[in-house]
């Protein structure tokens, strides 16, 4: 057999290559990730998929799922108490809440970056006035914060949707800040800083690639929050209004039937339940690839 | 350490101070006023002195806001607390076997629990645990605070200690059945806080065990349980208490949500009616009582925490 030895072509991988040859080893990871891409396509797209119009009702009430006695294959998680499809409610749910979270969640990091590496990079008087202030409002629990700001501009999905993220703004922003503030001491951003660098190239080439880690458990940290946050909310009656519905809304809408058909409190549980499992598998899986790509 | 002290202090007056801005801003808002008309700054301090002098208005419903307030979430904490111990109690235990032995098998299935309580919503869990006694046979209350036959005094607001102290009337009938009105909801909360604990227990182990005074006490001979007691938990402890004291409003919310859920009586079914009933005085006396309550505690928390570890007495503001 003829080898090559002496032109062996190692090519020499980009980070992110690296990071994700090394995700791919993870196969419950890789699960994961497929089933949040599924999910993200169900936001995208539940207006093609939906299997029924959601406020179509029909004379058949308090279906049961098609595989227990009684059930139909028409609806096959069954129907409601006004004889709407559970499965139709049930996307549209996750449709809201799954869709508000991703949309919070970017919105949220980037602020939060944005506002935290300023407060992080200026000293002195501006930095000291955001400390505190982040401070005073960090120690206001969300849901008091999310229920006050429900108070003064009324119940909708969107003001539900600015509270959660006004709530999780300060969290994010607190822990950017001790993050960059952090790697700030160490000797390497020192050196860039004595060859010249601009902020923007300090955190670009010198902060950023180094709190990659904790910016992805962060994240995770924050999107589990938001579903939760959105849904509780929602449970309280505090976020969507008539037809449209997100999945803690579901829950409490069926609380009076729990005992006649439990599945309609089950399933918007399982389905949020699975949508924070998944990310997190997901989110944990790239976190370690990050930590051995680092280690290696 | 003085220096420290006066630091923590300086943030205190400065947190407060926004506070209380805060509520004022809630307050006024909620009188109807707009704060063009007025001179702001005396209406703020009229609206001080008279919070410092425990006028802190009525209800619409003619009850004293502030003694409402103290008792719902005096209330609020017992289930706290409770749970908490619970908690500590089983999640400690577990999350240092798991930072001890890392990626074995019983370490996968500990860590699984912890992300299955991580992931289920805390209020689906409520309403999934009050159709327990239905389903198992067991009776336990699922609704209220406390039987309405018992007419308990409120001395403390803590049922609990009440129920002890209004012992002459009922004998223990009362403290009983207080308990038995807050195993329920006391199980869901502790559920989500064992899952934290256990996480929070086995990051900060594994990153005590990597150090190298932990090598060395291998090297030296030391038995298991010596290393734990001695040199791991010593080391481990205080990032725990100092990551647990972050996580406290989570709690407080939550504990609020279960309460809505089990309506038992607290600062969550509180708020909860009284923003129903657009009453809404109650919001600025709940930002200052929770968060009052939160920043103390996160105070006393971070002084207690520079007495047993040296190491926090440098860091300059609280992270």
């Amino acid at each position: 057999m003829l080898i090559n030895y002496e032109f062996n072509e190692d090519k020499i991988q980009s980070p992110l290559q690296y990071t994700w040859s090394i995700f791919k080893r993870n196969n419950i990871a890789i699960a994961a990730m497929w089933v949040a891409i599924i999910l993200v396509m169900i936001v995208i797209f539940a207006g093609y998929i939906l299997p029924n119009t959601p406020t179509t009702q029909v004379k058949q009430l308090l279906l049961p799922p098609y595989w227990i006695d009684g059930g139909v294959s028409d609806h096959f998680l069954g129907t409601d108490d006004l004889g709407r499809d559970t499965l139709t409610r049930l996307i549209q749910g996750i449709q809201l809440t799954l869709g508000g979270a991703l949309l919070l969640t970017l919105i949220v990091s980037i602020l939060g970056t944005i506002i935290g590496a300023t407060a992080a990079l200026t000293k002195g008087l501006k930095a000291s006035i955001l400390h505190h202030f982040l401070d005073a409002l960090l120690i206001i629990p969300t849901l008091l914060s999310a229920l006050i700001l429900i108070a003064i501009f009324g119940p909708s999905y969107e003001n539900c949707l600015i509270a959660v993220s006004l709530s999780l703004l300060p969290q994010f922003i607190r822990a950017i800040y001790i993050n960059i503030e952090n790697e700030l001491n160490k000797q390497y951003i020192i050196a860039l800083r004595l060859d010249g660098a601009a902020n923007i190239r300090l955190l670009r080439f010198g902060i950023f690639p180094n709190i990659l880690e904790s910016m992805v458990s962060l994240l995770n940290r924050i999107f589990s929050l938001a579903i939760l946050e959105i849904s509780t909310l929602g449970f309280l009656g505090f976020g969507t209004q008539f037809w449209d519905v997100e999945l803690g809304a579901l829950i409490a809408s069926s609380i009076g039937l729990i005992f006649s058909s439990p599945w309609l409190v089950l399933f918007p549980g399982i389905a949020i339940f699975i949508i924070v499992l998944v990310f997190n598998v997901f989110t944990e899986g790239l976190r370690h690839a990050v930590i051995e790509g680092e280690d290696e | 350490m003085l220096n420290y002290i006066s630091r923590r202090l300086n943030l205190l007056l400065i947190n407060a101070f926004i506070l209380t801005i805060i509520a004022f801003l809630l307050a006024q808002w909620s009188n109807g006023q707009s704060l063009t008309d007025t001179n702001y700054i005396i209406d703020y301090v009229k609206y001080i002195s008279a919070i410092l002098q425990g006028d802190w208005g009525s209800s619409i419903d003619n009850r004293l806001i502030l003694q409402q307030g103290l008792t719902a979430f005096a209330s609020t904490l017992e289930l706290c607390i409770i749970s908490f111990i619970t908690a500590a109690l089983i999640a400690i235990p577990l999350g240092i076997f798991a930072g001890f032995y890392p990626n074995h098998f019983l370490d996968y299935c500990i860590m699984t629990i912890a992300l299955i309580g991580l992931a289920i919503p805390i209020f689906w869990l409520a309403v999934i645990t009050t159709m327990l006694p239905r389903l198992t046979g067991i009776t336990l209350p699922i609704d209220g605070g406390i039987s309405p036959i018992f007419e308990v005094p409120v001395v403390s607001g803590f049922m609990l200690i009440d129920t002890l102290l209004a012992e002459d009337l009922y004998q223990l009938n009362a403290f009983y059945d207080r308990l038995a009105h807050l195993f329920l909801p006391s199980i869901v909360l502790s559920f989500f806080l064992i899952a934290e604990i256990i996480r929070l227990t086995r990051r900060s182990i594994t990153t005590v065990m990597k150090s190298n005074y932990i090598k060395a006490a291998y090297a030296n001979g030391l038995s298991k349980t010596r290393l734990v007691l001695h040199h791991v938990l010593k080391n481990a402890l205080p990032s725990i208490i100092h990551q647990l004291r972050l996580q406290l409003s989570t709690i407080i919310s939550f504990a609020m949500v279960i309460e809505i859920v089990f309506s038992l009586p607290g600062a969550g079914v509180w708020l909860l009616n009284s923003i129903k009933e657009e009453d809404y005085l109650a919001l600025p006396a709940a930002v200052l009582i929770i968060s009052g309550f939160i920043l103390l505690f996160s105070i006393f928390i971070d002084i207690f925490l520079m007495i047993i570890s040296p190491l926090k007495r440098k860091s300059l503001y609280v992270d």
